[in-house]
């Protein structure tokens, strides 16, 4: 009995994959076209270029699912983007950096993959890891302006006449 | 000099004051839950968190299933929170379904899993699977898809749960079962508590055997970089040719740098080929919806300053153990040869 404790324990130490800071994720309480717009505004705040916004939505509906919004920004700097690839080509597969957004039941869930995770393939590239760290933070701040945003919207229209 | 010490005095009482303050937990649950479960606890990538449901769990099941999460079944391990504020995430929770703890005993059932396995088979394989590990594609009840259940049946094999779960609730549920997500309370259906603990042994049997396949540790990069042989145009029209004729729809052209400065400004030798195949797509949202932040597929041709042409891939084999899900990992097997497939074609 107390070997299948030990066992269970164990197995649950090697499933790492399980760890919790591979995705940032958030949910607003804000309709997923608007929210959009607010990470936009965010992430140009956070002084990054939004590349461009890919619908991956077209058909969902065709395929079961009722849920319409499903988007992709695109983001980067491109004096990163440039240093990194000149330094890192095989790190382009990452770039520009991507929140994807989906609409759920009139909230709104924004993910995106912790650059973090990135540390572990990196760890004598001090650069590196600083820069994962910076987009960590930043992805986080985006997703708080976002969720702020929504507060401040839910608030306003409650007072409203 | 005396306004510096009673500064440091201030600080060093600020620091401490914070040291002892409780987490709250209402705060730690949006940080860590509010994603995947929402708010009011209706669900959505995660499962949902219901006052009918946490009536029947302890609070150490609810602390194990935080520390543990679920490896495989998308809810990570959160391994690096402090036991205070894991147990102030339980008790807002608590507060947020308005109910008490219940109380286990720790010992052991000593059930027949033989006959447990044939109750199983008959009432319990259709929602659970045959290896316990639960049917249906996907976990929760996000997107408000159209799905075989009204809520997806927990993977009751899975090391998680066998962590965390106790013979007692095990048997508790099954007993008062899960109404408002379909599963029938057994003991109204005419199962005795010797089936029933006939039934909690069969599924710790399922449990040990699921524990006897690990996942393996990935030891590889996260992209591939492949050298082309041609020059940058010859290997762009050949990656085009070969995503079209693995059955990919290509997108138009982006250039790597696009939309990041003016379009005067943008280095055009640096290319990605973006393709997708609407079908594999829908499945794969299914089985996880926050497949965008890896979308769509590409293949990235840089070529260098001292004209080397290459082609980046991501690895993923290994982006898709970041999503901590076991159905997406095989699904992605396959689709990583047909990346590596694409890429020998264009290299031939």
């Amino acid at each position: 009995m107390r070997f299948r404790g030990w066992l269970l324990a164990g197995l649950l130490l090697i499933a790492g994959g399980a760890r919790a800071d591979h995705m940032l994720m958030a949910r607003v309480p804000m309709k997923a076209d608007i929210a959009v717009e607010y990470l936009k505004t965010s992430i140009e705040e956070h002084g990054y270029a939004v590349a461009h916004v890919q619908m991956c939505d077209s058909g969902m509906k065709g395929f079961g699912f009722k849920s319409d919004t499903y988007r992709v920004v695109f983001f980067g700097k491109i004096d990163e983007v440039r240093r990194i690839v000149a330094a890192h080509p095989e790190f382009s597969a990452y770039l520009p950096l991507k929140i994807a957004v989906v609409a759920e039941r009139g909230e709104t869930v924004l993910s995106a993959i912790n650059p973090k995770t990135f540390d572990t393939y990196y760890p004598k590239d001090k650069a590196m890891r600083v820069q994962f760290g910076r987009w960590h933070n930043d992805i986080r701040s985006m997703f708080h302006d976002v969720d702020q945003a929504a507060r401040a919207k839910a608030k306003t229209s409650k007072n409203a006449p | 000099m005396r306004h510096t010490n009673i500064l440091i005095v201030m600080l060093l009482l600020l620091s401490a004051t914070q040291a002892l303050a409780l987490p709250d937990g209402r705060e730690l649950y949006i940080r860590n839950c509010n994603a995947c479960h929402q708010f009011q606890g209706a669900g959505g990538i995660g499962l949902p968190l219901t006052a009918k449901k946490f009536r029947d769990y302890s609070d150490d099941y609810l602390f194990k299933t935080i520390r543990h999460g679920r490896p495989g079944r998308v809810m990570p391990a959160f391994m690096e929170m402090s036991d205070a504020q894991v147990r102030a995430i339980i008790t807002f929770l608590r507060q947020q379904t308005k109910t008490q703890a219940r109380i286990y005993a720790t010992s052991r059932l000593s059930g027949d899993p033989a006959r447990g396995r044939q109750l199983f088979q008959t009432h319990c394989v259709a929602c659970h699977g045959t290896d316990g590990g639960g049917q249906g594609e996907g976990t929760g009840v996000t997107l408000s898809r159209k799905r075989a259940f009204l809520i997806m049946p927990p993977a009751i094999s899975n090391p998680g749960f066998q962590a965390a779960a106790s013979d007692r609730m095990i048997r508790q549920v099954i007993s008062v079962g899960r109404p408002q997500s379909g599963m029938p309370a057994f003991a109204e259906q005419g199962l005795s508590e010797r089936d029933i603990d006939a039934l909690v042994a069969y599924v710790r049997q399922l449990g040990e055997r699921a524990a006897k396949k690990p996942e393996v540790a990935l030891d590889e990069p996260p992209s591939h970089v492949t050298e082309s042989p041609y020059d940058f145009e010859t290997t762009v029209a050949n990656v085009k040719q070969a995503v079209v004729g693995a059955n990919f729809r290509a997108f138009p052209d982006r250039f790597l740098e696009q939309g990041l400065t003016d379009e005067f400004s943008v280095n055009p030798r640096q290319i990605g080929i973006r393709f997708c195949n609407f079908n594999k797509l829908y499945d794969m949202l299914k089985i996880e919806p926050r497949l965008g932040v890896v979308l769509p597929c590409r293949i990235t041709i840089l070529e260098r300053p001292d004209g080397q042409v290459l082609l980046v891939t991501p690895n993923l084999k290994v982006v898709a153990h970041w999503f901590n899900n076991d159905q997406l990992v095989e699904l992605w097997d396959r689709m990583e040869e047909t990346f590596t497939d694409i890429i020998d074609e264009v290299t031939l």
